[in-house]
């Protein structure tokens, strides 16, 4: 008889983790809709923004113009060290979304050690943290609060050191690192080298492109180091709520996953309940007669 | 008449996608006017009002905290960090835009002649529509 209860008191535990999963697939569904708003929106901008980097840095690339003191538009041959930042989510219960990212910076991580180069390692989220503090990997930064809740200015805090750093040549390369947004149901994994500013998909025989650079202003590095500036923020902001949906959409399918396991498991439980309760029928019938049978 | 591509773009989405026949910007070392066929440049701007006339000969006017602008022969792409346009279609919608671009303009600038300056650029834009 204890089976019986058993397997009742599963049934009741199984069901409950199943609307709690079903709550948090409609939580996430709710907070994905004005996520993917808000990254949507800044797309076209962050589109925009690095298109307009990559002509000017490919222009002064092919054209070999000199005189323009920011190394962001350089191309360093023998980088010694540079900085990853990665982005993952504060929270876990979505699925393979924070493990796709740690992957990725590990193999970022191996391919710069191949080539003996030093990597610095700053961490935004909560769950990568934790997984490279218990690995012990050193990380020179670590904010656990950003990605759950964006903000221009905290992510602008956050990558100035690297801009710095950058300029003043401590690094020589800087990375961003994420999950992002592509639809509903699928997330795609960012891995963006934002500095020095990636010329390779810049074509420079397409004649179409304007060969003229021509920057206004008296002292031209300090138009195109307000625009770097602006470009590493922007990325680093877009990465982050580009970040947030992604984690809401993985969560939602996760959620639903575990939604439908609960509901699948209810059912075999179900099931199994039933044929114990027959089985006990069944003895408890067999007693009686073979009791009444005695008797005779 | 020939036109030229212009697009207004702020971290918050697409303010103007269009074709114009001439575009006023706020540069950093003075306002420019930009027409068909302009050399390429690109600089900064600083808070002020860009004003366009689109195709059909009608004048808009945008107003700006801080942006960059970069002109070729064909198109004019604007990124700035904020932006409020200055239309409506009645008196009410008009101040509504009017206080929200001040309050802009006041958010990025120290100087009180400049926000006088730009503030009175947005009066009169405000004052054609009216």
């Amino acid at each position: 008889m204890a089976n019986l209860k058993d397997i009742q008191r599963k049934i009741k535990s199984v069901s409950n983790t199943q609307k709690t999963t079903r709550a948090m697939k409609l939580v996430s569904t709710a907070k994905l809709r004005r996520a993917e708003e808000l990254a949507k929106r800044s797309r076209l901008f962050a589109e925009k923004t690095n298109e307009l980097i990559t002509e000017l840095s490919g222009r002064i690339n092919c054209h070999k113009i000199g005189g323009i003191a920011s190394r962001s538009f350089e191309t360093i041959d023998e980088p010694e060290m540079v900085d990853i930042i990665f982005v993952t989510a504060d929270k876990g219960l979505c699925g393979g979304f924070n493990l796709q990212t740690i992957k990725a910076v590990k193999k970022l991580m191996r391919e710069h050690k191949e080539k003996k180069i030093k990597v610095r390692l700053r961490g935004i989220g909560k769950k990568g943290v934790e997984f490279f503090t218990y690995n012990e990997v050193e990380l020179m930064d670590a904010v656990k609060d950003l990605s759950s809740a964006p903000d221009v200015a905290r992510s602008a805090e956050f990558i100035q050191s690297s801009i710095r750093d950058f300029n003043d040549g401590v690094i020589d390369g800087l990375y961003i690192v994420y999950n992002g947004y592509k639809n509903v149901i699928t997330q795609e994994l960012h891995v963006n080298k934002i500095l020095p500013v990636d010329v390779d998909d810049y074509d420079c025989d397409d004649k179409a492109q304007s060969s003229m650079v021509e920057i206004e202003a008296e002292d031209e590095e300090k138009v195109l180091d307000s625009l770097i500036t602006k470009y590493v923020e922007y990325n680093m902001y877009y990465a982050l709520i580009d970040s947030v949906a992604a984690e809401h959409s993985a969560r939602m399918q996760a959620m639903d996953a575990a939604t439908n396991n609960a509901k699948e498991m209810v059912k075999t439980l179900n099931v199994k309940y039933n044929k114990a309760r027959q089985e006990a029928i069944t003895t408890e019938l067999i007693e009686i007669i073979s009791g009444v049978e005695s008797m005779k | 008449m020939e036109t030229l591509k212009l697009e207004i773009l702020t971290p918050n989405g697409l303010i103007f996608d269009g074709q114009a026949q001439s575009v006023t910007l706020p540069g950093e070392e003075g306002e420019f006017g930009v027409l068909p066929h302009h050399a390429s440049i690109t600089t900064l701007l600083s808070a002020g009002v860009i004003d366009f006339e689109t195709e059909n000969g009608t004048t808009e006017s945008i107003v700006v905290n801080w942006g960059v602008v970069q002109v070729d022969e064909t198109k004019v792409v604007v990124l700035v960090d904020g932006a409020v346009a200055i239309r409506g279609e009645n008196e009410s919608d008009v101040a509504k835009a009017l206080e929200d671009a001040k309050r802009l303009i006041s958010d990025v600038s120290d100087s009180n002649v400049a926000i006088a300056a730009v503030s009175a650029k947005i009066e009169s834009a405000a004052y054609r529509l009216v």
